[in-house]
């Protein structure tokens, strides 16, 4: 069982003192969820789960501790989110230690939410299915038809940048060219792509969870917070709203892996990943590069080939 | 909208290169149309995405971005990163919905005079056919 | 006296409403999300959800809040200040905790020395509707807090959800200016014990169990306590706490300028940001995560109370249940009763 690895494992490292720090899952008061937690002690370890309600990205984390030796349990995505933090130097060699997990995708909690009526009180899993119970129901659903949709898509769930890995490698998806989603969004006008995109971006609050749980954002000062030059206002204009999700979006171009933590994280629900699946694609038809599968390629916009294409420019 | 709208085209120019081949079309007294500020920059590699959209963002109709030939960079390779980031740029702006043609790129050399006014007369009337850009404008007092 | 609202009433009692006075309510931004907005026709209100994202503080204080606009007419300059609000305004849907919340924002707004004019202005004229919680969720812990799922203090009317109608309660003397309206019918007294009889149930589903007695000393002893450096670990310093809390009223002030023109904006801020204690010297006296988080729990539970006599939270859960991370208030407070001896052995601050 994957769950009682990551403990042993977890148990092994701490009282080698081979990290100071475990980050990891970790049950939690709700129903759906898990929560990050930090073990220090081997007895502590007892503490960590696995479920398909794992759905942080715990690498966003390894800023906060960098002055520690830290291990973290890595799905395939947040793997690739280190292995892109280390292409940047954000790591000294050694810092830290992967226990990788085969990801089985992570099921939408807003989504199961929706497919029932009246709050659920407690949820389990059970083979492919989640059971869910409130007051006056009990259902199971298929685990299948509620994954995130940056999991739907994923191709590379299997952490195998990890230093060890706590379960069978996962089959992976065959590779697909062009994600469905951005095909069928393409097939609009640009009245129509814009209208959806404002539209989105109205609900925002400038609350700035995707901007946090991004291990990508670590800017010590974020382009929104400039104010010499100041390149937005901090109010809800939506102008101002579109331009930082624009901006946000685009700073993950080669850098991002896929996660969907930003769509998660959001309150409003705005949808994200459809904006950070395009530059993932660009990238990979421009550069043929994908974020954090190579520990020694260098991010695409650090570097040239002089062949690249330029059938745009005049 | 008013019947005698002109656009307005913000054109970032490379000092080494493409500055320098505006400055050839003015001093050969090429004619181009008078819809573009030029804002000079080192390299094409300077230019940060944040530019492009400001201009947008402030009611500029479009933006031009131009500097050296491939392998001309003053810089050595300033214009091979630039190329990438426009690339990338361009195709996410058009997913997003900003009209295709509202920001354009080119090579041009300081002795392209030439081309530079043909590049900014292509230019022009593309944006004129787009008509003002007013999705993503910024108005005070819009709340 | 009460009175009641069949449910088949409720959209042209609406445009009874309407006719006379701006109607703020629920609406659904998308399925699952929904914010107090002013509505444009009846169908929009949705009562579906137990309490909407964003709170109802900010009918009164809204988000963005232009404070004057400027622009340069010759050698001029012309200041335009925003207009007083005149329509007189109705809040429909508001839940008790949120309707506290505004108490307590009221406190705040219009104290002895200084009084904020816009909110006073939207404040005076508006009457609150509020609406009882039949199905309070397990993150309400407004009876812990000095409330409960039927409070009724703050609102003019109240409204209680009987299935087929609502039970329609007058609290004030601005709520029974509306007594005579036509749709208002009498009600019958097994409505009447329906009403009583949910708000028992309602009574024993919100938790009340969340030590919040007695906090405010508790931190008084706490204020360098290794209890700071476990807490602070997940948190990771977005504001989504803060923009859906109710009783959160820190906002910032800025000057929005072009060339000839601009406007002063009012913008809710938060205390998690590390811009909000940033000084112009550079010095930061809450420099990392840990003494924002540290800050915001303490305000809540000992400055405020200290200030203003009593906690600074409702109990609505919303920060519970939209936190990224999963940060559970609850949890942070049981905490400050019992582990602290846990912690400085070093284990996790999880869910027993």
């Amino acid at each position: 069982m994957i769950q009682k690895k990551i403990r042993e494992k977890a148990k092994e490292l701490l009282e080698k003192k081979v990290v100071d720090l475990i980050v990891g899952f970790g049950e939690w008061t709700l129903p759906l969820r898990t929560t990050p937690i930090f073990i220090r002690t081997p007895e502590g370890a007892d503490h960590l789960i696995w479920n398909s309600f794992c759905e942080n990205n715990l690498a966003t984390y390894l800023h906060k501790f960098s002055h520690f030796k830290v291990g973290v349990v890595v799905k395939g995505c947040d793997a690739r989110s280190i292995t892109a933090l280390s292409l940047e130097k954000r790591f000294k060699p050694g810092q830290l230690y992967l226990i990788g997990v085969p990801c089985q995708r992570m099921v939408d909690r807003r989504r199961v939410k929706k497919a029932v009526k009246g709050e659920i009180l407690r949820a389990g899993e059970q083979g492919d299915q989640i059971i869910v119970e409130g007051e006056d129901f009990k259902t199971a659903l298929r685990r299948e038809d509620f994954l995130y949709p940056s999991c739907q898509v994923c191709i590379h769930r299997t952490p195998r940048q990890a230093n060890v890995l706590v379960g069978d490698p996962v089959e992976e998806t065959p590779m697909v060219e062009t994600h469905p989603e951005i095909k069928e969004f393409e097939k609009k006008s640009p009245e129509e792509r814009w209208d959806f995109f404002e539209k989105e971006s109205s609900r925002c609050i400038r609350c700035y969870a995707c901007r946090e749980v991004c291990p990508m954002c670590y800017c010590a000062e974020c382009f929104v917070d400039s104010s010499n030059p100041k390149w937005i206002e901090k109010s809800l204009s939506p102008s101002d709203i579109e331009f930082y999700h624009i901006v946000r979006a685009y700073h993950q171009t080669g850098r991002c892996s896929g996660c969907g933590a930003c769509e998660r994280a959001c309150p409003m629900e705005i949808r994200l990943t459809y904006l950070t699946q395009k530059l993932n694609q660009d990238v990979k038809e421009l550069f043929s590069f994908e974020t954090g599968i190579e520990a020694e390629t260098p991010p695409p916009l650090s570097t040239y080939d002089i062949e690249d294409r330029q059938e745009f420019i005049k | 909208m008013e019947d005698h709208w002109e656009p307005k085209i913000l054109a970032f120019l490379c000092n080494w290169c493409s500055y320098a081949g505006a400055d050839l079309a003015g001093t050969s007294r090429i004619q181009y149309p008078p819809n573009i500020r030029v804002i000079r920059v080192p390299c094409s590699g300077r230019i940060n995405p944040l530019f492009i959209l400001k201009a947008l963002q402030s009611g500029i109709d479009g933006v031009l971005v131009s500097g050296c030939h491939p392998g001309d960079c003053h810089y050595i390779s300033g214009n091979y990163v630039g190329r990438r980031k426009s690339a990338t740029l361009k195709r996410f702006l058009e997913y997003l919905g900003f009209e295709e043609g509202r920001v354009q790129f080119s090579w041009v050399s300081a002795a392209e005079g030439g081309k530079f006014s043909q590049v900014v007369d292509e230019v022009t009337q593309d944006i004129k056919k787009l008509g003002p850009a007013r999705r993503f404008v910024k108005k005070i007092g819009s709340q | 006296m009460n009175l009641k609202l069949n449910k088949k009433d409720f959209k042209p009692f609406l445009q009874t409403l309407m006719d006379e006075y701006d109607l703020f309510a629920p609406v659904q931004l998308t399925e699952g999300v929904s914010v107090y907005k002013k509505i444009d026709h009846p169908g929009e209100v949705d009562l579906s959800t137990a309490n909407p994202q964003k709170p109802m503080k900010e009918v009164f204080f809204p988000q963005s809040e232009t404070m004057f606009r400027y622009e340069k007419v010759g050698e001029q300059n012309q200041v335009v200040s925003t207009e007083e609000v005149k329509r007189e305004r109705i809040i429909l849907g508001a839940r008790p905790c949120d309707i506290q919340a505004v108490s307590l924002m009221d406190e705040v707004f219009s104290g002895k020395e200084y009084t904020d004019v816009y909110y006073i202005n939207k404040r005076n004229i508006t009457t609150i509707i509020g609406m009882a919680c039949g199905h309070p969720f397990s993150t309400c812990f407004c009876s812990s807090t000095g409330g409960g799922p039927f409070l009724r203090n703050g609102s003019d009317l109240f409204f209680i959800d009987l299935g087929e109608s609502f039970l329609v309660e007058f609290l004030t003397g601005k709520g029974m200016t509306f007594q005579k309206n036509k749709f208002f019918g009498e009600a019958s007294t097994e409505e009447i014990n329906l009403a009583k009889a949910l708000e028992e149930k309602a009574l024993h589903k919100t938790d009340a169990s969340v030590p919040v007695k007695g906090i405010e000393k508790r931190l008084d002893l706490m204020a360098e306590s290794p209890f700071w450096d476990r807490v602070h670990e997940k948190c990771i310093g977005c504001r989504v706490c803060t923009y859906l809390c109710p009783t959160c009223h820190c906002f910032d002030i800025v000057d929005e300028a072009l060339t000839n023109k601009g406007q002063r904006v009012r913008n809710w801020d938060s205390c998690l940001s590390s811009l909000y204690s940033l000084e112009t010297s550079g010095h930061n006296p809450r420099p990392t995560n840990r003494e924002r988080t540290r800050q915001r729990i303490m305000h809540k539970f000992n400055y405020f109370p200290k200030n203003f006599g009593r906690i600074a939270c409702v109990g609505c859960g919303r920060c519970i249940l939209y936190c990224p991370v999963h940060f559970d208030i609850r949890q942070a407070i049981n905490w400050t009763s019992a582990k602290r001896l846990k912690l400085q052995r070093g284990e996790p601050l999880t869910n027993p």
